[in-house]
């Protein structure tokens, strides 16, 4: 238990993970029961139709949002049972986010929205190392308002894994950008990917991206209906959309 | 009645942004309570004084003489410009009350006649009858306090005779709205009252069959005064007359005229600082507010809205927080105002003094404040109105930091979330600025009321520790020769009496002239002494003059020059004295000479007016009945008592205006911190909720905005030190009169005090939104670009 059968040990595992939003009288059960496992380094692509869960799963695994039911666990911790600090502690250290909207920091250049983030973590890379990473040097000292959606995005890349995290969740990190600099933020994550080690979750509406992953997960109504593993990962750029 | 749909918009955004909304209306709220306050005192207190002066008659000339024949009235009635002229007769008495062991003093003053001047208001009872030889009104602050009601009898000593009088009534006059007692500082209904009895009461009393001591006159309109005082001094001089006086010299008259000018002073500063920072903060709101909406400007635009339509309904928003401001600021100020009155009645005696309701100091505010937030917002509602809907549909251009890296940042060793706070503060530079400003406001508010603790402290040390050692001063019932000083050392309790001598006098240099009294001191007076503006003791001169800094100004002299001294009783000699030296003094006008050469120099002989004498505390009840029992004494003040009502009156004052100050400058810095802070968490919200995501903690998050919020607070310091100075500095000048000069005593813990007040009011109002902070919802901002 605990290691498949290419050697890599598992990195987070969910377990019956349930979410029910209540307004009111009526409640909307985002999640029922979802069970699923990674392993360290793996590449997973979620697709699923809108309003499937996906979000609401990456974002409990994430811990920046709560489970109503199941366990989702990390380092032998069950992050769902995290207070606060808890899950401060457990984002700081060890997870990485990607956005739709990147979430850059306007009032920083490149360089300073990652060393926002190694400032605050335990073992860095250096900030110019990270942009290095994602392709984006040249741009270091320019603010957000002075580069593209991609730029900008493989920014928030740089930025979410400067600090070596064990996860990067990433929400359809390409779902603002046009299929060309979509490839480009892809490559980025490969590589980050590859560079790091970090377990890398992609929401995505693009089918096609799942042929860089190493595995692809369904989602439909609050439940994975579907676990398919990819043995021959293509590289970003040969991905076409 | 169907609610247009902006209609209900302003309402829904009025109460989605109450923190704010709120702030404003506070703000605008306490500048239309100060208008109100400081306007309709103002206002209350000039026409009630007006219509109390034209009822009653109230006089414009003054003059006290020793014993003039009544026939002289005929003369001074011709005089020019004169209307009306009445004798009375004016005494000292000193009252005798049952439990009242300190001096006290009553001043006589004969009825005026049936068509006569400074008329009585008669709050209860009747007038004493003609010719009643021991009847008399009472002043009623006198009578509330000795709980003397008609009816009841009180035993005056008059000109050294026992006499036992029955209260027929209590009365007010225009003469003594502000009552003050001889030798005092502070008025003191306890110790001191007024009572009017019928002429021939007085005229056997005193021995004044047939003449008078007193005459007032009431000149046609648009006389100058000092025509007529020249023409009565030269009719009154051979009868004593002591130097006629305006009003402007009048005790009661200069008192209020002295409050006033500091009430206009106060209406100059405070509601125009509270305006501008309401001004400011609805600019602040309302800015970020349209930038939140610029969509749904451009939907109603699309729509067919038109432009103005729109900005009128921003303006509606902004008009209608305003609103609730001047009417919360119109019932604050009618309330102090009332207390205000209350307040007033405790130092002035007024048969009436209503704090009117006067619709124009009302309407004015009001409109006053409309403008002033309509002010405020009226760059946002030009944006409105440029506002291009294409544009406006569209997403805002991420905000552009690239020009604020600035040499600061370069200098300081800053973290990146340093940075986010330098550059956002720089982003907006006009903002932060106006922060800054305001919040110095309330701090210069704090400065500029706190320092008068320290100011009053000061005077009663210099007057009272340094100049003043006396315990307590004897002044004869008339001028007195030397000799009698030597009988005073006889008296139980006293243990050294140094005389003195004061002489009434006009004072010229060049056009300037002032009428004061002259104090002649011995050169070995230990007890009393003369202090330089440096706090060191000043030798009386053997033959200059020593003039208090007050009246080195108002006569604009210096050490070395020379001034016109013209003597108002005896022989009037008119002498030419160098000024030797210039003394510090706070209260009234000052000139001191050699007790000798005053004495040559008015050549009545070698007179004294009195003693300041040095007491043994464990005897001064001893001490006090022996002077009542001496009929050479007319009054005696005790220093301990002066100073303590002094203290007790002005700490009181203070008290009451410090807390009301403390009050207005909270709301400012309440105000513009939650408002700041609201803005700056609206426009920073999102990346703060992206912190959090990336693994800063809440309090991590909380300090970005807390250090921005502290940045605008600590700048604010010293600007608003220096502008509490600058301010504080105005009140100064706008207090100083021919009464009072106010030392200017500005320390370290006035500043202290006041910053760390605001401190405290910024600290609260960032506690109570600090929820906000860590309520940010982390998910929200994730799904939606801003
Ligand atoms: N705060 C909320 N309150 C109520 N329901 C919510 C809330 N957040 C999400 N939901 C519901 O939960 C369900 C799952 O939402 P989620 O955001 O996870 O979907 P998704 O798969 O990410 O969709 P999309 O591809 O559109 O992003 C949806 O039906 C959504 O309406
Ligand atoms: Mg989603």
């Amino acid at each position: 238990m605990g290691i498949d059968v290419a050697g890599r040990g598992i990195a987070i595992t969910a377990t019956g993970l349930t979410k029910v939003y209540r307004n009111g009288p009526v409640e909307v059960h985002a999640l029922r029961g979802v069970d699923f496992t990674a392993l360290r380094g793996e590449f997973v692509v979620v697709l699923g139709p809108s309003g499937s869960g996906k979000s609401t799963f990456l974002n409990i695994l994430g811990g920046i949002d709560s489970a109503s039911a199941g366990s989702v666990l990390f380092n032998g911790q069950d992050i769902t049972r995290l207070d606060e600090t808890g899950l401060t502690r457990y984002r700081r250290d060890h997870v990485g986010f990607v956005f739709q909207f990147y979430n850059l920091v306007p009032s920083l250049t490149a360089l300073e929205n990652v060393a926002l983030v190694t400032e605050i973590s335990a073992n860095p890379m250096r900030p110019d190392e990270a942009l290095d990473l994602v392709g984006l040097t040249a741009r270091r000292d320019h603010f957000p308002a002075q580069l593209s959606g991609g730029e900008q995005q493989r920014v928030a890349i740089a930025r979410a894994i400067a600090k070596r995290p064990e996860l990067l969740f990433c929400d359809e990190p390409t779902g603002a950008l046009d299929s060309a600099t979509g490839i480009m933020v892809l490559e980025a994550l490969t590589e980050a990917n590859r560079a790091t080690g970090a377990t890398t979750l992609v929401i995505t509406h693009n089918a096609a991206i799942r042929e860089i992953a190493d595995r692809t997960l369904r989602f439909a109504d609050g439940r994975i209906v579907e676990d398919t593993a990819n043995p021959c990962r293509k590289r970003a750029d040969q991905v076409s959309w | 009645m169907v609610i247009p749909p902006l209609r209900r918009k302003v309402w829904r955004d009025i109460r989605r942004l109450w923190g704010q909304a709120l702030a404003i209306a506070l703000v605008l709220g306490a500048g239309v309570a100060t208008m109100i306050l400081g306007n309709g005192a103002y206002g209350a207190l000039s026409d009630t004084r007006a219509r109390y002066y034209a009822d009653h008659r109230f006089a414009d000339i003054f003059a006290d003489l020793t014993r003039a024949p009544l026939g002289l009235l005929e003369d001074i009635a011709t005089l020019d410009g004169v209307l009306q002229a009445e004798a009375r007769i004016v005494k000292l008495a000193r009252p005798e009350i049952p439990g009242l062991a300190e001096p006290a003093a009553l001043l006589l003053v004969s009825l005026p006649e049936s068509g006569g001047l400074n008329r009585l208001y008669l709050r209860e009872g009747r007038l004493p009858a003609p010719d009643a030889a021991n009847e008399a009104l009472v002043s009623q602050d006198f009578a509330r306090v000795h709980r003397l009601r008609s009816g009841a009898r009180m035993t005056v000593v008059m000109n050294g005779k026992r006499q036992d009088l029955e209260i027929t009534g209590i009365a007010l006059s225009p003469e003594f709205i502000y009552a003050l007692g001889p030798g005092e500082m502070m008025p003191d209904p306890r110790r001191f009252g007024v009572a009017w009895l019928s002429r021939p009461a007085l005229q056997a009393a005193y021995d004044l069959d047939g003449a008078f001591s007193n005459v007032v006159l009431r000149l046609a309109p648009g006389t100058p005064p000092a025509r007529v005082i020249q023409s009565l001094d030269r009719l009154t001089l051979p009868y004593g007359g002591g130097g006629a006086t305006g009003r402007d010299e009048q005790t009661s008259h200069a008192f209020l005229d002295a409050e006033l000018g500091q009430l206009r002073a106060m209406v100059r500063v405070l509601p125009p600082v509270f305006l501008l920072v309401a001004a400011m903060l609805v600019h602040m709101t309302l800015s970020r507010l349209i930038a939140l909406e610029r969509e749904q400007i451009g939907l109603l635009k699309a729509l067919g809205y038109g432009p103005t339509r729109i900005a009128a309904h921003y303006l509606e928003f902004v008009l209608a927080i305003a609103l609730a401001g001047v009417v919360a600021g119109l019932a604050a100020g009618t309330w102090l105002g009332a207390g205000l009155a209350q307040l007033y009645a405790r130092f002035f005696s007024f048969p009436f003094l209503d704090f009117g309701r006067d619709p124009q100091v009302y309407g004015l505010a009001a409109i006053v404040a409309l403008v002033a937030a309509a002010g405020g917002a009226l760059q946002s509602l030009r944006a409105v109105i440029a506002l291009p809907p294409a544009i406006a549909m569209a997403p805002p251009a991420p905000p552009d930091y690239r020009k604020t890296a600035s040499v600061a940042e370069r200098l300081l060793p800053l973290r990146q979330t340093g940075r986010m706070v330098l550059r956002h503060l720089l982003r907006w530079p006009l903002r932060s600025v106006t922060s800054i400003f305001g919040v110095a406001m309330a701090v210069a508010i704090l400065v500029a009321s706190l320092w008068s603790f320290g100011s009053i402290e000061r005077m009663i040390h210099v007057t009272f520790g340094l100049a003043e050692g006396a315990d307590a001063r004897i002044t004869f019932a008339t001028a007195t020769p030397a000799a009698a000083v030597l009988d005073l050392r006889h008296l139980p309790g006293v243990m050294a009496a140094e005389p003195f001598r004061v002489l009434p006098a006009r004072l010229s240099h060049g056009t300037r002239s002032k009428r004061l009294a002259i104090e002649g001191r011995s050169p070995t007076a230990r007890l009393s002494r003369l202090l330089s503006p440096a706090l060191r003791p000043m030798p009386v001169p053997e033959h200059g003059l020593i003039l208090s800094e007050a009246l080195a100004a108002a006569l604009g002299v210096g050490r070395g020059d020379r001034v016109e001294v013209a003597f108002l009783q005896g022989r009037r000699a008119v002498v030419d004295l160098p000024v030797s030296g210039i003394s510090l003094g706070y209260v009234g006008l000052g000139a001191a000479m050699d007790l000798d050469t005053l004495n040559r120099a008015n050549g009545e002989g070698d007179l004294v007016s009195g003693a300041n004498v040095a007491l043994d505390a464990a005897e001064t009840d001893a001490f006090l009945a022996a002077a009542d029992a001496a009929p050479a004494i007319g009054f005696v003040t005790l220093t301990d008592l002066t100073v303590a009502r002094f203290r007790a009156t002005l700490a009181e004052n203070i008290t009451l205006m410090i807390t009301v100050y403390v009050g207005l400058a909270a709301i400012i810095a309440v105000g513009v911190v939650y408002s700041f802070f609201r803005v700056s968490l609206s426009e920073q919200g999102r990346d703060l909720a992206s912190l959090r995501v990336l693994g800063f903690t809440r309090a991590e998050v909380a300090r970005i905005v807390m250090a921005e919020l502290a940045a605008i607070v600590l700048l604010a310091q010293p600007l608003g030190w220096l502008l509490g100075h600058l301010i504080g500095r105005a009140m100064v000048a706008a207090f100083s009169s021919d009464l009072y000069r106010v030392p200017f005593v500005m320390g370290r813990e006035v500043y202290a005090t006041a910053s760390l007040t605001v401190i405290a009011a910024a600290l609260v109002s960032a506690l109570a939104i600090r929820g906000r902070i860590d309520r940010l919802d982390l998910i929200a901002v994730l799904k939606t670009r801003e």
